[in-house]
């Protein structure tokens, strides 16, 4: 392929993919006319009065009533992408699915047999466009429209959640808590926050402990989860109730030592994975009552991050590939019918049929070297979106990517 | 503009303007705002004359490339490339055989497309998306068909610079072409 054949490609398909213009539009650009022809008229009548030197009433400007809205209303929600860093420096975001923060982990020792795995954050300053390094936070959630974030403080559990404007970097309102929190989770629409408490830190793990003859080996992590907090944004207003870690606390391998829940997009149950469950995850209504998996909810994963699209038709899966050929499950919400996706982990929804999800390098045999990239349902096209990570699960300055929703 | 007049203004613009956005989108780098702005003032001027152009769709492509180029003239520089939608959607090119590799080649061609000069853009837009000869560019841009060769030429291979993954591509035929005209000419006494 030459050069000069590329840019007609690249130019066509850019252009077949253009919205079309916005309804309306002559009627739009005609009254843009009508202002300006009147903005001309009244800067004459100003200029003779000027000359003339006497009082002459500017004739009355047209007041704006009519459409003459700038010519940006047919998309606002611009791509952002920078495959050429990793960590990301600068704003990550497609079709307003937006990379709101991320964070790098370090493990921390505590006792002789005891660790903690400790997040440092980078939230993304709205008015910069930047990722900023932020310490203090142990836990950070954020709220669809990347605006503002849930809180936890360092030292879990924590005992206030605090409600943070990412512009100001302030936290606007702190909501105390009797049971100590490890981790928060928004709802799809931003108004409730599920945190889920802990009598000990969820982040705590065994030192493995070394082999006389070589080989290390690990204690069993054990829970020390104790409920979840349904918490109502807007007042603050937050309900607790007590569910045990299937086993009681401090119980050894039900569950992992870390087990957040989460809100189903309806809002209306609150889940969590359950690894050695039956069917691996459990909810529950809002008051801490067992329930069984609401339709459309029973096909969701804990650990795909991404859940369900926005049309709560399809639902994120598990790894699909092989080998190196990497591919990941999209599942239909109600039937359970399986659509292979490109992207080895899926991350978050981009509308309802393209995902964000790591990926490998095709030429690296290394499953650790991935990067974003942005994935389509039915199409083979793959776009990246960051650079690749370094080093392998766990290293230093490995990052691990928030996404917040439109 | 009497009343037929805006019958007509209205009925090009519902007709033509989403093949026009198309344009001017391109011109602009792919910022889909930017080529809003540009084409409603396109629109703009053509409704201010519209009852004595005989051709409204050439009148107004001419607006929007001269515009375009003036806009580089004032130093108008974006400084951040974005893309109005992401580089996907199922468009005429979203064939099944199509390879990542190439749709990557293509997203890499759009973002060095947009870190061109708006003069550099337009040429290529003129060239290469409208498939106008040489002539007609120049006549559009109000300048020679010396300067059309040369922009394009230095267009091309500015694109090499800013987007180093092009190295693999062959030369198209008018990097293969001086930058300056040097073939002889008849001078008649």
């Amino acid at each position: 392929m030459n050069v000069d054949e590329l840019v007609r490609d690249a130019l066509r398909e850019q252009a077949a993919e253009q919205h079309p213009a916005a309804a309306g539009f002559a009627d739009r650009v005609l009254a843009v006319r009508r202002r300006r022809r009147t903005r001309r008229l009244a800067a004459a009548a100003l200029t003779t009065a000027a000359a003339v030197a006497v009082g002459i009433a500017v004739p009355l400007l047209d007041s704006g009533k009519k459409d003459v809205r700038p010519s940006d209303v047919v998309d606002q929600q611009k791509t952002k992408t920078h495959p050429d860093q990793s960590p990301p420096r600068d704003l990550i975001s497609v079709g307003g699915t937006t990379l709101a923060a991320y964070y790098s982990s370090q493990t921390v020792k505590k006792t002789e047999t005891t660790a903690v795995s400790q997040r440092t954050y980078y939230l993304l300053n709205p008015r910069t466009g930047r990722y900023e390094r932020s310490p203090k936070w142990s836990w950070v959630a954020v709220a669809p429209g990347s605006t503002t974030a849930a809180v936890l403080e360092r030292d879990l559990p924590a005992s206030r959640i605090g409600l943070l404007d990412l512009a100001s970097g302030e936290v606007k309102r702190w909501v105390q808590v009797d049971h100590g929190v490890g981790g928060l989770a928004f709802s799809r629409d931003g108004r409730t926050l599920v945190a889920t408490t802990y009598s000990e830190n969820p982040d705590l793990q065994p030192i493995p402990k070394k082999l006389k003859g070589g080989g290390e080996v690990t204690d069993g992590t054990t829970s020390h989860r104790t409920g979840f907090y349904v918490v109502d944004v807007a007042s603050g207003k937050a309900r607790w109730s007590q569910v045990d870690a299937g086993g009681g606390p401090g119980s050894v391998g039900m569950i992992n030592s870390r087990q957040d829940f989460a809100l189903t997009d309806d809002g209306g149950h609150v889940w969590a994975g359950n690894p050695s469950g039956e069917i691996g995850k459990e909810f529950w209504d809002l008051t801490g009552r067992k329930v069984s998996a609401p339709a459309g909810d029973k096909y969701l994963e804990w650990f795909v991050d991404a859940g369900k699209s926005p049309n709560g038709r399809l639902v994120a899966g598990d790894f699909a590939g092989e080998g190196w050929k990497t591919a990941s499950w999209v599942v239909d919400a109600y039937t359970g019918k399986k659509t292979k996706v490109r992207g080895q982990q899926l991350l978050a929804w981009v509308g309802d049929n393209r995902l964000i999800a790591w990926d490998i390098d095709k030429d690296v045999k290394n499953e650790f070297h991935n990067r974003l990239v942005l994935v389509t349902v039915g199409s083979n096209k793959e776009v990246p979106l960051s650079g690749f990570r370094k080093g392998n699960d766990g290293a230093a300055g490995r990052w691990e990517p928030i996404f917040a929703q439109p | 503009m009497n009343a037929e007049g805006l019958d007509s203004f209205r009925e090009f613009v519902d007709s033509r303007s989403s093949a026009l956005l198309k344009t001017a989108v391109l011109l602009c780098g792919g910022d889909q705002h930017a080529g809003e702005d540009l084409l409603q003032n396109a629109l703009v001027k053509a409704a201010g004359k519209w009852q004595r152009i005989d051709e409204p769709e050439a009148y107004v492509r001419r607006i929007l490339y001269r515009q375009q180029v003036s806009r580089w003239r004032l130093k108008w520089r974006r400084r951040e490339v974005s893309v109005a939608e992401p580089p996907e959607g199922g468009g005429r090119f979203a064939h099944s055989g199509d390879t990542a590799a190439a749709a990557e080649l293509r997203v890499v061609m759009r973002e060095a497309l947009a870190k061109l000069t708006a003069r550099q853009r337009s040429v290529l837009v003129l060239r290469y998306f409208e498939d106008l000869p040489e002539a007609d560019v120049a006549r559009l841009l109000g300048c020679s068909v010396g300067t059309v060769r040369s922009t394009t030429h230095r267009s091309l291979s500015r694109l090499r610079v800013l987007a180093p993954e092009l190295a693999a591509l062959g030369p198209a035929d008018a990097e293969e072409q001086p930058s300056r005209d040097y073939s002889t000419v008849e001078v008649r006494p």
